[in-house]
């Protein structure tokens, strides 16, 4: 794991930085690493409080004075390159999902139709 | 009593066989730290059945040895996103050592190649300066010493870069080795197992085997593909034979054009190794295109500067009132000859400050129109139709912009080869975890993350939309 934490540190910036303790109140850059590091991982607990995080964030009203829209046009564009790295984790991972899909299917199909060497039983069994 | 001793012997051929399969689970305990094991399960074979007045009586299961729960498919994609990963490893490493060499130091105050950048500016800014007073000595002195300064720090760049890429060409050749000794082991692994388990899992020798597998993937790209009775065929990933069965086939290398070729049965695989992958495709990826293109840029600059500022020089006339010529020109750089290589041998050749052509041909020595002309290089298009900070500047940036598109790529591959390692762990070895849990948490993280990557997505647009100014009608 400390590769891929060295990894993603080095790509954002935070590497020896504790995931989002950079600031009193995480950005959405921290935000985003911190996904990308817990997907790494396949850290389902991690992934699911995040979903929430962001699922409160999108309820929040848009931002009314100018220096709140400033504050959050920077942290966009401050989060945007690591968006990418977050998808490329995620499209990674869909390909490792799909590997993983189709090895269970021939798995299933295997011990279905299975036939081990010497046995007298399976799809192609030969009646004496 | 022949039903009594076939239901003994049904009996005790159970009992037999419940006794080798907790043979096959002490092992996998006993293996439980051991690299590279993969956990083996008994196999059951039915026994034949009995008939007795026509009806048939099960004989029972014996236990047939033990299979070892490995999935080859996912340990090939395992080795591919190491080769991946291990590629853009190197590379990234390499360029991370070029950017450093580009990266300004505020703290220092002496010639560094990261300064080249305002090193221009000062140049060009001392001719400016020549153009108030250009008889003044100490203003021509300041033009030589910052040509110096940029010379020096363009040259010093140039040499470090090669000095980089020959550390990288002896890091690379040293790889042909490790491989050489990861074929032949491998070759001799496929005689083991086609002469011991033909037609079985051949239990520790096929670890072994993956081991060497996993680990000449981490050197170069390579294809498996499994032949008959077990064995194995390794090709580079661009087809050239590796091992065949029980037959390596050897790396060499040989020099040519000052760096190291690889030669596999007498031909050049350099450059279908360089695609392939591996820590060896991130090196000479690195050797090859990287570093080439920035000696590639540092070069044309070089050239641009040294032509343009000694032609215009030499078409001007010096403090002394003598103008350039063919026989004896007033050049400030040496003069390059072509683009490759300017930038390793500039240097300045002008010694005496009073050489420097401030006045236009024909003009008094207290003229200053050649001194404004040179200073306006600064703002013209002389290096491939952009000034020269600007062209600088461009491939400063664009070195930044592939490394960070290397980084990135880096992450993702590391990313994935850790999702695979847990996937192949939970299949392979001796773990609590078992299958269907693993592939579960893989599922359960990509549906969580796509959705945080949705709403995070969704949040960073309306954000962007905000800064973005629209037109009301």
């Amino acid at each position: 794991m400390r590769l891929i934490d060295a990894a993603i540190g080095a790509a954002d910036g935070t590497a020896g930085k504790p995931a989002c303790e950079s600031s009193s109140a995480p950005e959405l850059k921290e935000l985003v690493t911190e996904a990308t590091r817990a997907l790494a991982r396949l850290d389902v607990a991690r992934l699911e409080e995040l979903a929430l995080s962001c699922e409160a964030l999108t309820r929040i009203p848009p931002p009314k004075t100018d220096q709140e829209r400033e504050g959050f046009v920077r942290q966009a564009r401050a989060a945007r390159s690591d968006m990418a790295v977050f998808a490329r984790v995620l499209e990674a991972t869909r390909s490792n999902l799909k590997v993983m899909e189709r090895l269970r299917d021939l798995r299933l199909g295997e011990t279905e139709y299975r036939e081990r060497p010497g046995s007298r039983r399976g799809w192609g069994r030969k009646d004496p | 009593m022949g039903t009594i001793n076939s239901a003994f012997g049904l009996i005790s051929g159970a009992l037999d066989a419940d006794q080798s399969a907790l043979s096959v689970v002490a092992n996998n305990v006993a293996n439980a730290n051991t690299a590279g094991y993969t956990e083996e399960k008994p196999d059951w074979q039915e026994n034949s059945p009995i008939t007795v007045n026509g009806i048939t009586i099960g004989e029972g299961v014996t236990e047939t040895g033990a299979t070892s729960q490995r999935d080859r498919v996912l340990e090939q994609r395992l080795d591919q996103q190491q080769q991946l990963s291990s590629a853009s490893s190197a590379r990234l490493s390499a360029l991370n050592q070029m950017q450093a060499l580009f990266t300004p130091d505020s703290g220092s105050t002496g010639s560094k190649a990261g300064d080249i950048g305002s090193d221009i500016t000062s140049f060009f800014d001392a001719f400016s300066s020549l153009e108030s007073d250009p008889t003044d000595n100490a203003l021509r002195e300041s033009v030589l010493s910052a040509a110096s300064t940029l010379a020096g720090d363009i040259s010093g760049t140039a040499t470090s870069l090669n000095s980089q890429r020959s550390a990288i060409d002896q890091e690379a050749a040293g790889i042909a080795g490790q491989v050489n000794s990861l074929t032949s082991s491998l070759a001799s692994l496929n005689q083991q197992i086609e002469s011991t388990s033909p037609d079985a899992d051949a239990g520790t020798l096929e670890d072994e085997r993956q081991q060497d597998l996993s680990q000449l993937s981490q050197l170069i790209g390579i294809n498996e593909v499994t032949t008959e009775n077990n064995g194995l065929e390794v090709t580079t990933t661009s087809g050239q034979l590796l091992v065949s069965d029980s037959q390596s086939y050897q790396l060499t290398t040989g020099a040519v054009d000052g760096v190291t070729d690889f030669l596999l049965g007498g031909n050049d695989i350099t450059a279908g190794l360089t695609t392939g992958g591996g820590e060896l495709g991130g090196y000479l990826t690195a050797r090859d295109q990287d570093i080439p293109n920035a000696l590639s840029s540092l070069d044309q600059l070089a050239y641009s500067i040294s032509t343009s500022v000694n032609a215009a020089n030499n078409t001007g006339t010096d403090l002394d009132g003598v103008t350039g010529t063919v026989a004896n020109p007033l050049y400030i750089f040496n003069e390059p000859a072509q683009v490759a290589g300017s930038a390793a041998a500039m240097t300045v050749t002008m010694t005496d400050p009073n050489q420097i052509a401030a006045a236009a041909a024909g003009a008094g020595t207290g003229d200053n129109s050649n001194a404004i002309a040179i200073a306006n290089f600064a703002s013209q298009q002389i290096v491939n139709g952009q000034t020269p900070t600007d062209y600088y500047s461009n491939f400063v940036t664009t070195l930044g912009s592939t490394v960070s598109e290397v980084q990135s790529e880096n992450t993702a591959q590391t990313a994935s080869v850790t999702q695979l390692q847990t996937q192949n762990n939970a299949l392979s070895s001796v773990n609590l975890n078992d299958e269907a849990a693993a592939m579960s948490t893989l599922e359960t993280s990509y549906q969580a993350a796509a959705q945080v990557f949705t709403m995070l997505n969704t949040i960073i647009s309306s954000a962007l939309n905000l800064g973005v100014e629209t037109a009301v009608s």
